[in-house]
């Protein structure tokens, strides 16, 4: 019981934090399809530069990790930048540019790590190999029943994301940026009446998602993988954007999206344990959170209202 | 002087792309070229000849001449090797396009592929049907498994209105777990850890022919691809499906009006982009190949998205944005041993060609703009004479 709080947790939440920059991004009408790409291009800055200082701390120093993070939180937002360049001001179809934008960061990031591994370490290697972050227990919660798993064996990350996801949930629906952005998704004229550059929100509002998604990105590779290989893209990012939509846009349910993933995964990996069965049955069980996907989408796509001018190109002129 | 600069540089540009019939080839040549200008940058500065890699590319390929070959190898052979590689390609290309044409966006061609690769092998690959029977109904289980996936996703649209996108990722990721384990639970085979090998009779590629002094593998799946693509040229273009496909890609709304039963259209044109994804998956996993590697998810989906993008959604187009991509692919493993470029930099030149691709759509917009501009200064000039 208490490993299916603890795994499902630690990938419940990377999850949870690129559905909140999802949410912004589409809560202020641009259809956000990159999540996978700009996860996995956060991973790789941040990857990268963690890999590049590994060698002035030492082994079981958490730095690394820390400064991982912010670059690719900061990694994951400059890539953004190209899908805001190509919705915002090129006008393009969202949909095509968040596909071109996965399939960008695919190919790049396989091909510069590839590339850096030859040039840089002199190996021929696939990926920067990372190791698992250490993990820490709080003294005291931990040792409540059931509950205490919560608190136990917790990466650093799942504070870190706790942290942000307030601060998001709080600017999102308690000040002015907040509605602002809403009611870009919306109504973009009568934001645009009320004197507020649409575009300039949407920017901030796709970098914002970008940024996060990089975040998410950069925990998945140092929980799961333990290293950045082209394995980062294992469609968390369409997990992301099934849960978001299955929370209606909205982020505590959301959060409750999120935590059905990953308990439906972490329980699955434990009933094939349990049960003795041989390890490729595990394939079976990676399977759960896609199938829970589309039956949840089955279930909640007719009913969920999407922002009324998601994926519509802002025309100043059309009125 | 700046001003006059610039305008310089607008003229040139509508002289190259300002023709609205010509706009339709020279967008996407100027796209191409953007890419390979950005391909020969990258690997020069990684230090290698990019002239001789991309030379190695067309080398690998069969469409220039190697400096040595092994025995009963030659051009012909690696011609008609390419020809194998680009004939799923072509499919895969179609499938995209149909969809992109009703308005959707078919980005599980890949698991389709395999769905259908999968079925085809297990049904026909390892049954002892004589070839004249098998390979025509390995043919005929592709394109129905395809189109069921396809149909699936289409209905799911239409009667649930889940994105279609995340639709088919889902169903890539389930296809290719669960394929992945029937394969390692029944038909793995112990040495190669992939499927066991499909029988000569059902394959879609005659292996190893010996004609004069070669030996070469004969795609038969070109053929079917050369009449694929007629096939969609004349649906699309001459038939009342075609117009309804492409009234509901064009708006929703407008079809619903003149009384299109629009559901209906998007998942016949679903079931049919599943359809020729199921071919190009019998003719990449029984042709191409002959069998299946677990877990592993083609790329050629995702390439087949540039190439349609590439290719102006047009039947014809995709004949030569194909043509490139797979050059572009298949050359690269020989390029890697010639030159030491990493042969990964073909999907990243692939990527950018898609970026630019997408910027198409605003290159045409800005051009008009452009070319409204400068009738207004014409006239603007024009009549100050006329004053004088």
């Amino acid at each position: 019981m208490n490993t299916i709080i603890i795994d499902g947790l630690s990938f419940a939440l990377p999850l949870f934090i690129m559905a909140i920059g999802g949410i912004y991004c589409e809560r202020s009408g641009i259809t956000n399809l990159a999540i996978e790409g700009l996860q996995g291009f956060g991973a790789f800055c941040g990857a990268l530069f963690a890999v590049c200082i590994a060698q002035y701390f030492a082994g079981n120093s958490p730095i690394p990790f820390y400064l991982a993070m912010l670059f690719a939180f900061l990694g994951g937002m400059l890539f953004s930048l190209l899908h805001a360049m190509l919705c915002i001001k090129f006008k393009a179809n969202q949909v095509i540019s968040g596909v071109v934008i996965n399939i960008l960061a695919m190919a790049l990031t396989e091909f510069m790590t590839k590339q850096i591994n030859a040039s840089i370490f002199g190996a021929a290697s696939n990926k920067f190999v990372l190791g698992v972050s250490a993990r820490l227990t709080v003294p005291g919660l931990s040792r409540i029943p059931v509950l205490g798993a919560v608190f136990t064996n917790l990466y650093p990350f799942e504070i870190v994301i706790a942290v942000i996801a307030v601060i998001a949930w709080y600017v999102l629906y308690k000040t002015r940026f907040g509605l602002h952005l809403r009611a870009c998704g919306d109504n973009p004229h009568a934001v645009d009446a009320a004197g507020i550059e649409v575009s300039r929100v949407r920017l901030v509002a796709v970098m914002a998602s970008g940024a996060l998604s990089g975040l998410g990105g950069i925990c998945f590779a140092y929980s799961i993988s333990a290293n950045f290989s082209s394995n980062i893209y294992s469609g968390y990012g369409y997990l992301a954007i099934a849960a978001l939509i299955f929370g209606n846009w909205k982020i505590m349910p959301t959060l409750g999206a999120c935590l059905l993933f990953g308990f439906a995964r972490s329980g699955g990996y434990e009933l094939v344990k349990v049960l003795e069965m041989p390890s490729s049955y595990q394939d079976l069980v990676m399977v759960l959170p896609y199938v829970l996907t589309l039956l949840m989408l089955i279930f909640f796509s007719k009913k969920n209202h999407s922002p009324k001018a998601l994926g519509e190109i802002y025309d100043k002129g059309a009125r | 002087m700046k001003k006059n600069n610039k305008n310089i540089l607008h003229k040139l540009i509508l002289q190259t792309i300002g023709h609205e019939k010509r706009q339709q080839y020279m967008i996407p040549i100027f796209t191409i070229v953007l890419s390979l200008i950005f391909g020969l940058i990258v690997i020069a500065l990684l230090g290698s000849n990019p002239f001789k890699a991309y030379y190695n590319l067309l080398q690998g390929s069969g469409l220039a001449p190697k400096a040595s070959y092994a025995g009963h190898k030659g051009i012909i052979t690696d011609f008609t090797s390419f020809l194998n590689a680009l004939t799923p390609m072509l499919f895969a290309a179609l499938a995209v396009l149909i969809a992109l044409k009703a308005g959707l966006f078919n980005i599980g061609v890949s698991g389709q592929m395999l769905a259908a690769g999968f079925t085809a092998t297990i049904l026909i690959g390892y049954s002892d049907l004589p070839a004249v029977v098998a390979k025509p109904l390995t043919v005929l289980i592709g394109f129905i498994v395809g189109a069921l996936a396809g149909a699936l996703v289409g209905w799911l649209k239409h009667r649930f209105n889940i994105n279609e996108v995340v639709s088919t990722i889902m169903f890539n990721y389930i296809f290719q777990y669960v394929i992945s384990f029937l394969i390692n639970t029944f038909y793995v085979d112990p040495v190669s850890r992939q499927s066991k090998n499909v029988g000569a009779a059902g394959r879609l590629t005659l292996v190893d022919v010996v004609i004069g002094d070669y030996k070469m593998d004969i795609p038969l799946g070109i053929l079917l691809a050369a009449v694929g693509i007629a096939v969609t040229a004349f649906l699309l273009n001459k038939t009342i499906l075609g117009f309804e496909i492409k009234a509901v890609g064009s708006s929703i709304r407008a079809a619903e009006y003149a009384g299109i039963r629009v559901g209906r259209t998007r998942v016949l044109a679903m079931m049919l982009s599943g359809g020729f994804a199921g071919l190009a998956g019998v003719t990449y996993y029984m042709g191409y190949f002959a069998s299946i590697q677990p877990k592993v998810l083609v790329s050629t989906g995702y390439d087949a998205i540039a190439v349609a993008l590439l290719g102006n959604s047009s039947p014809i187009g995709i004949i030569f944005s194909s043509f490139l991509i797979t050059v572009i692919s298949k050359g690269s493993t020989y390029m890697n041993s010639a030159s030491g470029v990493q042969a990964e930099i073909a999907s990243a030149i692939t990527g950018i060609i898609l970026l630019f691709s997408a910027c198409g759509a605003y290159v045409r917009y800005k051009v008009d703009r452009w070319k409204d501009e400068q009738k207004q200064t014409g006239r603007l000039a024009s009549d100050g004479r006329a004053t004088k």
